[in-house]
């Protein structure tokens, strides 16, 4: 935390935040929760990833998630208050979830704090890049402009790796962008679906903040980050994981090219 | 000869070629369980006689638009396509003309096989081409003798037919190998000698009994319980008829069997998956009259698929899907993909054109892909564009898995020229591999197959003959080439046990670690396995 910034940045485990942006950029996360049965996790501190997909593969039952309670934002803000004059919250897509209905209705009610909750309509890593986008402004009004003009450029390209619903092992490409779920195309095989990924990307040039996300594909995931390196040369290009509740509706193998376009 | 005596002698060729398609159907040069020659020419010339037989034209331009027309719709499988093109020659070379003489009747046949040769892209010789050319020379050289008559042009059209058909293993490898003539041809023949027995014969004939016997050797259609087929009708006109025979004999043939009448006449009504067959063994009883088929499965199903299309929301593109397929999961996989009708068929049971022409004509938009699914069904499929105002892309899918493949690529939001080069390149990079059992003896491609072997084609190509699924797999896989390709999705077939199903399943992945296996239920008849490589 090395600004000069007087203000907080919330976000939610959704956001699949690297955890050294936490430090680096000093960035607040709410977990969401996973439900097992009658266990509860809360994503990323009572249960890893890799648990996780463990537990995943073993049940019987599919987990369900829920978003944090408008009561844990509430004490996540009364603490924020203490050494910040404001915050910007940024989650989780309102058409999924209603995880910032929930952060809008906790900040109401923790009186003098000022909480710019922002629905980012995507999920994954697109809301970390916009908490960092936040987290390098001076103010909190230029952090919520900063923000607010990028919302709807978010995109996830995403590799699902069975479609429920058709009798054949189909691998859906969709693309998370204008608070729909889009598919883009629907192929057989991954190696067939990884280039129309980069196809796709291609054709969304060009674009900031770029991110591979991937569940339990760690391989394929530095390979499609490889082969965008070669379309963007000197982009950063983060590889990530997604999380428990994301994973929860995607499954293990999903893979996901996401950006910001310009 | 006029409108009324063109007419007797299709009826006559009808009526020979009921008698005799199971001689035609023998000849099927490929070992594996095929749409066969002689049925469907039979169904395509029953359609061309349908509009016929109620007709009083005295006019033969009139009666030979009529056979040109009814030949079109019912067209089916290769030669049927080619029969109907033959018809439609004629009729053209006949406009205008209220009756031919002998000399005019010559012209007719030889233009009749100029339209079939126009009709194919790559005319092959040894086939019902050469064997319809050869008619129309031998009838325009009997047309020049001084005393030339109809009959005797049609009888120098006969024996051209013949000569012709005895000479196509001459003329191509594949019936020398397998030691038959050519199919196609040889049911050609039988349709003018069919005419040529109405000149004959002062009155229709009768069948011959001992002619008609369907004989076992031939590959039995196992009717499915509850499965498609034919609602087959008609009547049975002779002398001490015995109703409860009858109707034994029919029984086993199909369901919802009604046989009715007197020792005179009787009514036949059965829902069968074979008509063809159940009309031959009608004819031992009699001259069989009013005789109607009609394909109650497709139309049934093709209801149930309006329906269901139109539950769901336009597409964007208004463009409609439309695809031959055969086997009850299959069915199931094609509709899981989005496709608005389908039209029962594949290899077996070649459906008409008429049949994709009403699907087509069905499904609630402009512009229609249509996907034939196998080489058999794609020549009567390419005439479905121009019967109808609609816009149809025949995208010339040769296998079920090529047609999956065309399916997956479809997009709701991309226009159809889009679409349709989209779907093309799809399937073009799948490979399909075919597994079923030899129903004869054969030699093809180099390879000594025996009857009951199990065979393994490649993309429509005989490849490999052995012992079982597993071995013929295996070499398929490894000819192949399996480090080019990811992903083996096996349709599997109703000849095929659990347990060969594990065994082949096991086996492809132990000799084959870097493939990923998928199992279908596809359904199909004949065909233990599918499998789509890519």
């Amino acid at each position: 935390m090395t600004s000069k910034r007087r203000f907080a940045v919330v976000t939610d485990s959704t956001a699949d935040l690297p955890d050294e942006w936490r430090t680096r950029y000093g960035i607040e996360v709410v977990p969401l929760k996973v439900i097992f049965g009658n266990e509860t996790f809360r994503d990323r501190v009572d249960i890893s990833d890799d648990e996780f997909f463990r537990r995943l593969a073993a049940a019987t039952k599919l987990p369900t998630t829920s978003a944090p309670s408008p009561g844990e934002f509430a004490d996540v803000y009364r603490r924020l208050a203490q050494d910040h004059d404001g915050c910007i919250s940024i989650h989780l897509g309102a058409q999924l979830s209603a995880t910032a209905e929930a952060a809008r209705i906790g900040a109401e009610s923790v009186e003098g704090f000022r909480v710019a909750v922002v629905d980012s309509e995507t999920v994954t890593m697109p809301i970390a890049f916009l908490c960092r986008v936040a987290a390098e402004c001076e103010t909190v009004e230029a952090a919520t402009a900063a923000v607010a003009a990028r919302v709807s450029k978010c995109r996830v390209l995403a590799l699902l790796d069975t479609m429920i619903g058709t009798m054949l092992d189909l691998k859906p490409l969709l693309l998370v962008a204008d608070r729909e779920i889009k598919p883009v195309s629907r192929v057989r095989t991954r190696s067939r679906a990884a280039s129309a990924m980069v196809d796709y990307f291609r054709g969304e040039l060009p674009v900031e903040h770029v991110a591979v996300m991937h569940a339990q594909a760690p391989d394929e995931a530095e390979e499609m980050a490889a082969n965008l390196r070669k379309e963007l040369p000197g982009q950063e290009i983060v590889v990530g994981k997604i999380g428990c509740v994301l994973g929860t509706h995607t499954g293990p193998k999903a893979l996901g090219v996401v950006y910001i376009k310009k | 000869m006029d409108g009324p005596l063109f007419k007797q002698a299709l009826l006559g060729s009808l009526n020979w070629l009921a008698t005799n398609h199971e001689e035609v159907n023998r000849l099927n040069v490929f070992p594996v369980p095929d749409g066969d020659t002689g049925t469907n020419m039979l169904l395509t010339l029953q359609s061309a006689v349908e509009d016929i037989k109620e007709s009083n034209a005295a006019e033969v331009s009139k009666i030979a638009k009529l056979a040109s027309h009814g030949s079109l719709m019912g067209a089916r499988g290769n030669s049927g396509v080619i029969l109907s093109q033959i018809f439609r020659g004629f009729a053209r070379a006949v406009e205008g003309k209220s009756s031919l003489t002998p000399r005019e009747l010559a012209v007719a046949f030889e233009e009749a096989a100029n339209a079939a040769y126009r009709a194919v892209n790559k005319p092959t010789e040894g086939t019902i081409l050469t064997v319809a050319r050869e008619a129309g020379r031998s009838a325009a050289a009997a047309a020049g003798d001084d005393d030339a008559t109809v009959p005797s042009v049609i009888a120098a059209a006969a024996a051209g037919a013949r000569a012709a058909v005895l000479k196509t293993p001459s003329q191509l490898q594949i019936l020398r190998d397998a030691g038959v003539v050519d199919a196609g041809g040889f049911g050609l023949q039988i349709i003018l000698e069919g005419m040529l027995k109405t000149f004959e014969e002062a009155e229709s004939f009768h069948v011959d009994a001992t002619a008609a016997r369907p004989k076992a050797a031939q590959v039995a259609l196992d009717l499915p319980e509850g499965g498609w087929g034919y609602c087959t009708e008609f009547l049975i006109d002779g002398a001490g008829l015995d109703i409860d025979v009858i109707r034994n004999d029919i029984e086993a043939l199909g369901n919802s069997v009604l046989v009715v009448g007197e020792p005179e006449l009787v009514k036949v009504h059965v829902h069968t998956d074979d008509p063809t067959r159940v009309i031959t063994l009608a004819g031992r009883f009699g001259k069989i009259l009013k005789l109607n088929v009609g394909d109650m499965s497709t139309q049934h199903k093709r209801i149930l698929d309006s329906e269901s299309a139109a539950g769901r929301p336009p597409r964007p593109n208004g463009v409609g899907l439309v695809a031959v397929v055969a086997g009850s999961g299959l069915v199931e996989i094609f509709r899981g993909l989005g496709v608005d009708a389908i039209v029962e068929g594949g290899q077996t049971m070649n459906p008409s054109t008429q049949d994709m022409l009403t699907a087509v004509d069905a499904v609630p938009y402009d512009e229609v892909v249509l996907l034939p699914n196998n080489g058999n069904v794609i020549l009567a499929a390419s005439q479905v564009p121009s019967l109808t105002k609609r816009k149809v892309h025949v995208i010339e899918t040769h296998s079920v898995p090529q047609g999956v493949a065309a399916v997956v690529a479809f997009r709701p939001e991309r226009s159809g020229a889009d679409n349709v080069a989209a779907m093309k390149a799809e399937a073009a990079r799948i490979q399909t591999i075919e597994v079923t059992h030899a129903v004869r003896d054969t030699r093809s491609n180099g390879l000594k197959v025996k009857k009951g072997d199990v065979i393994g084609l490649i993309n429509d190509k005989l490849e490999f003959a052995g012992a079982d699924y597993a071995e013929v797999v295996n070499k398929a896989l490894g000819k192949l080439g399996p480090d080019a390709y990811e992903l083996v999705t096996v349709y599997r077939g109703q000849g095929a046990s659990d347990d060969e199903m594990a065994n082949l399943e096991s086996a492809i992945r132990s000799n084959f670690p870097g493939l990923e296996v998928e199992v279908q239920q596809g359904g199909l008849q004949h065909y233990p396995f599918i499998l789509s490589v890519e």
